[in-house]
C-alpha cells in the first residue's frame, strides 16, 4: 500500500477510486472537476466515505464528497485531517 | 352474402388514438370509462363496420372464417378499449358458438339474422354463488307441457341489461353431473313480461363500461323450441364452446398489452430523469425489452393456440386451458412491470399515461371474467398424465398450425374434444425444435436454454408421472397444480420457437432466445443469466416498430400512433 | 404476551368501532362512498384529530406523544386496515414535520409541534411535475433577500398541498444545485401574503381516490429566515434523513392494506361453496391462503425490526428503510394478487361482498410503492450500499450493541436521536452480521429440541445464501448510473435477506415470551412461535425468492393456515401478535357530526 501522507498521493489513491466507481481510465477523471459532471450520483457518492475511511483509517462525514465536490478538494480536506491528527498524536 | 365483404380494417377506422378531437380516441375512452358508460361514439363506428358480422360463420353470412383471423381483426378494438371490445359484442360470440355447434338449423338462421342485424345477445351462464363450477349452476328449466319453465337468477352477465336475445344455461335435471343442465336460447322480450326481469347493473372495478347485469325468472315459461341441442347437452356443447372463446379472449388481451406498452414507450422517451431520458436507463429498456417478449410469447401461444382449433381439434381442450391460463399473468406481470417505470405517473387518471391506468384496470376483469385461472388448471391438469406419457410417440404438430400464410380448415366445433389426446404433438416438437434453434444460433447461451429447457421437460414428465389419480381432481395439492403451470410455460416454448421457425421473421433469434429465457425463468428463476444484447436487441425492435407505425405483435401490422420527439 | 405498541393499537381501533357496520362513520362502506365520487374523508380525518392520533406525529421531546416509532406504525396499521385513503391523508402531517424533527432548531420544533397539535395538517413538498424522484433537479428557487428569502417556482402530486396548514418546501438555493444546492422551508401559509402562492387542482387517482393530490405555486413568496430548517444547502441530507425514518414508517400501510385483505379472503374462503365443498377445504386455496399470510408475516416481522431500529440501530437506518419500503409494499401487493384470484370475479365487485371490494384496497395500496421514494429508488439505494456490506461482511464485523434491544420485544429502547441518523451505514447491517450467532443459536436449540431440526436446517441454508450473495454483491463492477436490470435483481434478493434475518432474531429473542397462550388472543397465534412454525415458513419464501428451487418446504403451511382461520375468526389481527380488533367489540362510540 502507498503511504498517503501528501495532497497528491491522496489525490492519486482517490482518482483510481472515482475511475473504478465510474468504469474509466484514472487519466480520464479531472481532479479539478466536480465528480457530478462525470455522472457520480450523489447519493452514490456518499459510499465513498467507507473506503476512505478504512485507507486512511479516518473517520469522514458521509456527506464528504458533497462539500468537497473535486478529488483535489476532497484531497485537500483529508490531508488537513491527516495532518491534524499527527500533530495531535 | 354482403357481409362478407371485407371492409376497412378497424385500426384505420378508430385513427390515431393520441388525437385530442378523435370520437374514439384516448380522452373519449377515458371520458366515457369515467361515467361508467359504454363509448358511444366506438359502438356506432363497430355498427358501421358491421362488427357483429364477425361472430357469424360465412356459410351464414357473416365473416366468420378462422378463430385466428377473428383475433386479429378485434384486436385493434381491444387496443383501444377492451371495455368497448368486451362491451359491444365479444360475449354475442360467446353466446352464438353454442348455437352454430348445438342449434338447428333454423335457430342458426334466427341467431345469424339477428345478429346481423346489429342486436345484441347474451351469453347467462355465471351465477355469483358458483362462480367457474358451472355444473353447480342452480338455474332451472323445468318442462311444463310444450314449455321450459325457468326459474332462478343469472348473475354478472354483460349485456342482460339491454340484450333482446340470450343463451341460457339452465339446471333440467336434478342429479348431479355433467348431463344435468342445457343450453336455450331465448327471445326475452316474447317472455311473458311479468315472469322474469333485468337485474341493476353490477359496479365494477375495471371494464366499467361494460353493461353487466343479470337476468331473474319467477315461473317464466319458454317454448320447448328454445332448446340448443339435446335436454342434457349443456356442459358438452358449452365446454367445446369454451375453447374458442378462451383462445379469443387471451389472444384479444394482447392488444391490451400492446397499447399499453407503446404507451410507456411514448412516456420513457420523453420524460428526463437524472440527466436523461428514462429511454436511456438500462433498467428501463430491459423492462421495455422484457414486455415486448412477453407481448410475442402471449401472441405466439395465443395464435398457436387458435390455429389448433381447426388443425388439432383433439387437443383443443388442453391448448385453450394453457393459453387461457399463462397469457393473462404473462399480460398482467408485464403490466406490473411496466406500471414501475411510469413511477408516479402510473397513479394518475389524467394526463397522457391515464391510459395506462385504465388498461391496467381492465386486464384482470378481462381475465377473471370467462374462466378464472384455477379452472383452466383443472381442465389441464387430468388430461396431463397421458399427454406426457405419450410424448416419445406422438406426431409433431403440421407446419401450418405455426405458419400464418398456410391456409386452415374450416371451423368445425364439432370436432373439438372435451378431453385432449391421445397425444400432444406440440409438446412433442419441442426437442427437434431446440436442435433447429442450435443449428441457427451456435452461442453457447442458446446451448444452455436448450439443456436446460430440455431438463425441465424431463423433470415435468417424472413429475407428472409421480402424480396419483387423487392429485388431479378438485382436492389437487398446491405441487400438483404447480404442474399445469410448467406445462402451460413449456408449451408456450413449444409455441414460441414453431413460429419463430416456420414464420417469415425466422432468421432473427434475438427474440425467441429472450423469450426462451423469460419463460425458462419461470419454472427455473436464476438458473441461466440471460445476457444483456438480447435486451438491447428487443429494445432496438421496438422503438424502430414505434417509430415506423407498426405494432408489437407477431404480425407487426399498422397502427394510427406515433411517437413525439 | 401484551406488547404496548399492539395495545395503543388496538385500544384506537376500539375506539373508532367496527367498520363493517355500515352505520359507522368509519367503515368499509363509507369510505367506499368516499372512494366512489373521489371525496376527501374530512369527518373521519377531524375523529382522528379529535382521539389525538396527530400526537404520534410529534416527538416526545416536542411535547407529542411520539416515544416509539412501532407504536406510531402500528396506530396507522389500524387507520390503514380500514382505509388506505385516510391513512395516507391524516398520516402525511408526520412527513411534512419530520425535516424539522430531523434538522430544525428548538424553536422550529416547537412551533410545529403546537400547530400540528392545533390540528393543522402539514405537507411535504418535494416533487416537482417534470423531475418526480430526480430531486437534486428540482427547478423551485428559493432566492436569499435581506429579510430572508423569495420563493418561486411549483411543486405537484404533494398529498394534502391544497389542505395543508404549512408545508415543508425544498427549494435550490444555490443556482449551480447540487447536493449542497438545495435548502427546506417550513412555510405557514396563514402567513404568505395573498397573491404569492396559489394551490394546483386535485389530480384524479387511480386509487386513494379522495386523497388531497395536489401542488402549489410560489411566486415571488417572501419568507422570514425563521422558515429555514438547518443551515441552507442541508436540504439534501435532511430530506434523505427524514426518510429514512418516513420510508420504514410507510410499511403501516402495506400491513394494513394487507390486514384488511387477508381478513376479507379468508372469510370469503370460509363462506365459499365450490364443488361441493367450502372453498377453504380445497388445498389449493388453503395454500394460496397460508402463502399470502407467510409474506404478510415476513413483511410485519421486517417493519416492527425496522421501526424498533430507528432507536436502536439508528445509523444503520440507510440500509433498512429501503429494504422495508422496497420489500414490504411489494411483497403486499403480490398478496393481494393471489388473494384476488383466490376471490375471482368477486374481488372486482363494488358491492357484492364487501363494500368495494378487494379491488378498492388493491388500487389504494398501489400507492405506496410509488411514493415518498419508489420501488427503483429504493434499490438503487440498496444498489449504492453493496460496497459498504460486502466490506462489513468480508471482515466479519461484529454486530451493533443496540442489535439485542431491537430484536428483543421485552427490552425498552433507546430514545430515537436525530444526531445518530447516519447517511451511510457504515457497520453495514447488524442483522446481517449478527446472522452467523443466530443460526449456531438455533442449531444449538435444535439438539436439544428435535422439532427445530426443520427450522435449524433451513437456517444453515439461509446463511450459506446470504454469504453467496455476497460474493454476487462483491462482484458487482456496475458504473453508478447504468446499473443493470441483473443489480436491481440482487438487491432485491438483498432486502429478502434482511426480512429473513429480522424473522430468525425476532423468533430466536422472543419465543419464550410469545409461545405461551395469551388471555387476549387464539391458541394459534402461540402456536405459530412453537417449533419454529413462522420462521420456517418465512425463510422458505425467502430462499424460494432468492431462486432456490430445492426449497419447496410446505410442512408448516397447515399451522400457517390453522392461525390465519383462528385469528380471523376470533376478529383478531393477521398477525404474528395477539390483537382483538373492533369487530369483536361492541358498537362505535361516536356518529357523524352533523
Amino acid at each position: 500500500m502507498p503511504t498517503l501522507d501528501s495532497t497528491t498521493a491522496i489525490a492519486g489513491w482517490l482518482t483510481s477510486r472515482v475511475a473504478s466507481y465510474l468504469d474509466t481510465a484514472p487519466d480520464e477523471v479531472d481532479p479539478d472537476q466536480p465528480l457530478a459532471d462525470y455522472g457520480l450520483d450523489s447519493v452514490y457518492a456518499l459510499s465513498l466515505c467507507g473506503e476512505i475511511e478504512d485507507e486512511l483509517n479516518l473517520t469522514v462525514e458521509p456527506t464528504l464528497a458533497w462539500d468537497y465536490p473535486t478529488v483535489n478538494a476532497m484531497a485537500g480536506y483529508l490531508h488537513g485531517e491527516l495532518a491534524g491528527r499527527v500533530a495531535s498524536q | 352474402m354482403v357481409h362478407a365483404v371485407l371492409t376497412a380494417d378497424l385500426e384505420s377506422v378508430f385513427g390515431d388514438p393520441f388525437d385530442h378531437a378523435n370520437p374514439v380516441g384516448h380522452d373519449a375512452v377515458l371520458a366515457a370509462d369515467e361515467r361508467s358508460e359504454p363509448l358511444v361514439a366506438g359502438e356506432q363506428a363497430l355498427d358501421a363496420w358491421q362488427a357483429n358480422a364477425e361472430f357469424v360463420p360465412a356459410e351464414l353470412g357473416g365473416r366468420l372464417t378462422t378463430v385466428d383471423a377473428l383475433v386479429r381483426r378485434l384486436r385493434p378494438v381491444f387496443r383501444r378499449d377492451a371495455a368497448l371490445g368486451l362491451g359491444y359484442g365479444v360475449t354475442s360470440l360467446m353466446a352464438a358458438l353454442n348455437v352454430w355447434s348445438g342449434g338447428t338449423d333454423a335457430q342458426r338462421k334466427q341467431l345469424a339474422d339477428t345478429l346481423l342485424d346489429g342486436q345484441r345477445v347474451c351469453v347467462a351462464y355465471h351465477e355469483l354463488a358458483h362462480g367457474n363450477d358451472v355444473t353447480a349452476n342452480e338455474m332451472r328449466a323445468v318442462r311444463r307441457g310444450m314449455s321450459l319453465v325457468l326459474d332462478g337468477r343469472k348473475e354478472v352477465i354483460n349485456n342482460a341489461g339491454r340484450a333482446d336475445h340470450a343463451v341460457v344455461f339452465a339446471r333440467t335435471d336434478e342429479r348431479a353431473g355433467g348431463r344435468s343442465h342445457s343450453l336455450l336460447l331465448v327471445d326475452l322480450s316474447e317472455l311473458p313480461a311479468d315472469r322474469w326481469r333485468r337485474l341493476p347493473r353490477y359496479r365494477t372495478m375495471g371494464l366499467r363500461g361494460c353493461h353487466l347485469g343479470g337476468l331473474e325468472f319467477h315461473g317464466c315459461p319458454a317454448p320447448e323450441s328454445a332448446l340448443v341441442g339435446d335436454v342434457g347437452a349443456g356442459a358438452d356443447i358449452a365446454l367445446r364452446s369454451f375453447q374458442v372463446s378462451r383462445c379469443v379472449t387471451a389472444g384479444l388481451g394482447v392488444g391490451v398489452l400492446d397499447a399499453a406498452l407503446f404507451t410507456v414507450l411514448r412516456f420513457a422517451r420523453g420524460r428526463r430523469l437524472y440527466g436523461r431520458t428514462v429511454a436511456q436507463i438500462p433498467h428501463a429498456r430491459s423492462t421495455l425489452a422484457g414486455a415486448f417478449t412477453d407481448l410475442l410469447i402471449a401472441d405466439s401461444l395465443s395464435t398457436v393456440a387458435a390455429r389448433s382449433i381447426h388443425l388439432l381439434p383433439a387437443n383443443g381442450a388442453v391448448y385453450a386451458a394453457a393459453t387461457k391460463y399463462l397469457v393473462p399473468l404473462l399480460l398482467e406481470q408485464a403490466m406490473d412491470e411496466l406500471a414501475v417505470i411510469l413511477g408516479a405517473r402510473f397513479y394518475l387518471r389524467e394526463g397522457d399515461q391515464a391510459i395506462f391506468g385504465k388498461h391496467f384496470r381492465d386486464l384482470p376483469a378481462l381475465s377473471i371474467g370467462h374462466a378464472g385461472g384455477v379452472s383452466c388448471q383443472l381442465t389441464m391438469l387430468p388430461q396431463l398424465p397421458q399427454l406426457a406419457r405419450s410424448l416419445d410417440r406422438a406426431a409433431q404438430a403440421p407446419t401450418a398450425l405455426f405458419d400464418d400464410s398456410a391456409e386452415l380448415p374450416k371451423l368445425a366445433l364439432d370436432a373439438l374434444r372435451l378431453r385432449s389426446g391421445p397425444t400432444d404433438p406440440v409438446l412433442a416438437g419441442l426437442p427437434d425444435l431446440l436442435t433447429a434453434l442450435r443449428r441457427a444460433d451456435r452461442t453457447e447461451d442458446t446451448a444452455a436454454l436448450a439443456a436446460e429447457l430440455l431438463a425441465e421437460l424431463a423433470e415435468l414428465r417424472y413429475d407428472i408421472a409421480a402424480t396419483t389419480p387423487h392429485d388431479l381432481g378438485v382436492l389437487a395439492p398446491p405441487a400438483a397444480l404447480a404442474l399445469t403451470e410448467r406445462y402451460a410455460t413449456l408449451l408456450a416454448a413449444a409455441a414460441c420457437l414453431g413460429t419463430w421457425r416456420h414464420r417469415r421473421r425466422s432468421g432473427d433469434t434475438a427474440w425467441i432466445r429472450l423469450a426462451l429465457h423469460r419463460l425458462l425463468a419461470r419454472s427455473r428463476p436464476g438458473v441461466l443469466v440471460q445476457p444483456a444484447e438480447l435486451d438491447e436487441a428487443l429494445f432496438t425492435e421496438l422503438t424502430e416498430r414505434a417509430a415506423h407505425g407498426q405494432d408489437f405483435c407477431l404480425d407487426a401490422g399498422r397502427v394510427h400512433r406515433q411517437l413525439v420527439d | 404476551m401484551r406488547r404496548a405498541p399492539i395495545e395503543a393499537a388496538a385500544w384506537l381501533d376500539s375506539l373508532l368501532g367496527n367498520p363493517g357496520d355500515p352505520a359507522n362513520p368509519f367503515s368499509y362502506a363509507r369510505c367506499a362512498e368516499l372512494d366512489d365520487v373521489d371525496a376527501f374523508p374530512t369527518e373521519i380525518c377531524a375523529r382522528l384529530d379529535e382521539l389525538g392520533v396527530a400526537r404520534h406525529y410529534v416527538p416526545a421531546r416536542h411535547g407529542g406523544g411520539l416515544t416509539d416509532y412501532e407504536t406510531a406504525m402500528q396506530v396507522m396499521r389500524m387507520v390503514a386496515r380500514r382505509d388506505i385513503t385516510v391513512a395516507v391523508a391524516h398520516g402525511k402531517t408526520y412527513l411534512g414535520g419530520v425535516s424539522v424533527w430531523v434538522g430544525g432548531d428548538a424553536e422550529q420544533a416547537a412551533g410545529l409541534a403546537e400547530l400540528i397539535g392545533s390540528g393543522v395538517p402539514v405537507s411535504w413538498g418535494l416533487t416537482e411535475r417534470d423531475h418526480g424522484s430526480d430531486l437534486l433537479h428540482g427547478d423551485l428557487v428559493g432566492t436569499a433577500t435581506p429579510d430572508g428569502y423569495r420563493l418561486t417556482g411549483e411543486k405537484w402530486l404533494i398529498n394534502n398541498a391544497t389542505r395543508g396548514g404549512a408545508i415543508c418546501v425544498l427549494a435550490r438555493t444555490s443556482p449551480a444545485g447540487g447536493p449542497r444546492g438545495f435548502s427546506l422551508f417550513l412555510v405557514d401559509k396563514t402567513r404568505l401574503a395573498a397573491g404569492t402562492y396559489r394551490h394546483l387542482p386535485k389530480v384524479l387517482t387511480h386509487g386513494i381516490r379522495g386523497a388531497d393530490i395536489s401542488g402549489i405555486e410560489f411566486a415571488d413568496a417572501p419568507i422570514g429566515t425563521s422558515a429555514l430548517v438547518g443551515a441552507p444547502g442541508t436540504g439534501a441530507e435532511t430530506v434523505l434523513k427524514g426518510l429514512q425514518l418516513t420510508r420504514t414508517l410507510c410499511a403501516a400501510l402495506s400491513l394494513g392494506g394487507a390486514d384488511h385483505a387477508l381478513a376479507t379472503a379468508t372469510r370469503f374462503a370460509s363462506e365459499r361453496r365450490l364443488y361441493g365443498r367450502r372453498l377453504v377445504d380445497l388445498p389449493a386455496a388453503r395454500h394460496t391462503l397460508a402463502t399470502a399470510y407467510t409474506d404478510h408475516l415476513m413483511a410485519e416481522a421486517l417493519a416492527v425490526v425496522g421501526t424498533r431500529a430507528i432507536h436502536g440501530l439508528t445509523d444503520e437506518m440507510s440500509v433498512l428503510s429501503a429494504a422495508v419500503k422496497y420489500l414490504v409494499p411489494t411483497r403486499v401487493e403480490g398478496l393481494m394478487v393471489m388473494l384476488r384470484k383466490l376471490m375471482g370475479a368477486r374481488s372486482l365487485l363494488r358491492d357484492e361482498y364487501e363494500p368495494g371490494g378487494l379491488a378498492k384496497v388493491e388500487r389504494d395500496h398501489r400507492i405506496v410503492s410509488l411514493f415518498d421514494g419508489n420501488t427503483l429508488v429504493n434499490l438503487h439505494a440498496l444498489v449504492n450500499l453493496f460496497p459498504t456490506l460486502v466490506r462489513a461482511h468480508q471482515r466479519g464485523t461484529s454486530p451493533a450493541a443496540g442489535l439485542a434491544a431491537v430484536t428483543t420485544l421485552t427490552e425498552p429502547l433507546p430514545d430515537w436521536l436525530p444526531e445518530r441518523q447516519s447517511l451511510v451505514s457504515r457497520r453495514g447491517s447488524s442483522l446481517l452480521l449478527g446472522l452467523p450467532a443466530v443460526a449456531a443459536e438455533i442449531t444449538a436449540l435444535a439438539a436439544d429440541e428435535p422439532e427445530l431440526a426443520p427450522l435449524a436446517a433451513l437456517t444453515g441454508r439461509f446463511l450459506t445464501a446470504v454469504g453467496d450473495l455476497h460474493q454476487r454483491l462483491a462482484a458487482v463492477r456496475s458504473t453508478p448510473m447504468d446499473v443493470p436490470k441483473s443489480t436491481f435483481v440482487l438487491a432485491g434478493h438483498l432486502a429478502c435477506c434482511l426480512a429473513g434475518a429480522a424473522t430468525l432474531h425476532l423468533w430466536l429473542r422472543n419465543r419464550a415470551a410469545f409461545a405461551a397462550d395469551s388471555a387476549d388472543g387464539v391458541p394459534e397465534t402461540a402456536a405459530l412461535w412453537r417449533n419454529g412454525i413462522w420462521p420456517q415458513a418465512v425463510l422458505s419464501r425467502v430462499l424460494g425468492a432468492m431462486h432456490d428451487r430445492t426449497c419447496r418446504q410446505t410442512a408448516c403451511y397447515p399451522a400457517m393456515f390453522d392461525a390465519l382461520a383462528s385469528q380471523v375468526s376470533a376478529d383478531c389481527l393477521p398477525s404474528l401478535f395477539d390483537c382483538r380488533l373492533a369487530e369483536g367489540r361492541r358498537q362505535p362510540s361516536w356518529s357523524m357530526p352533523c
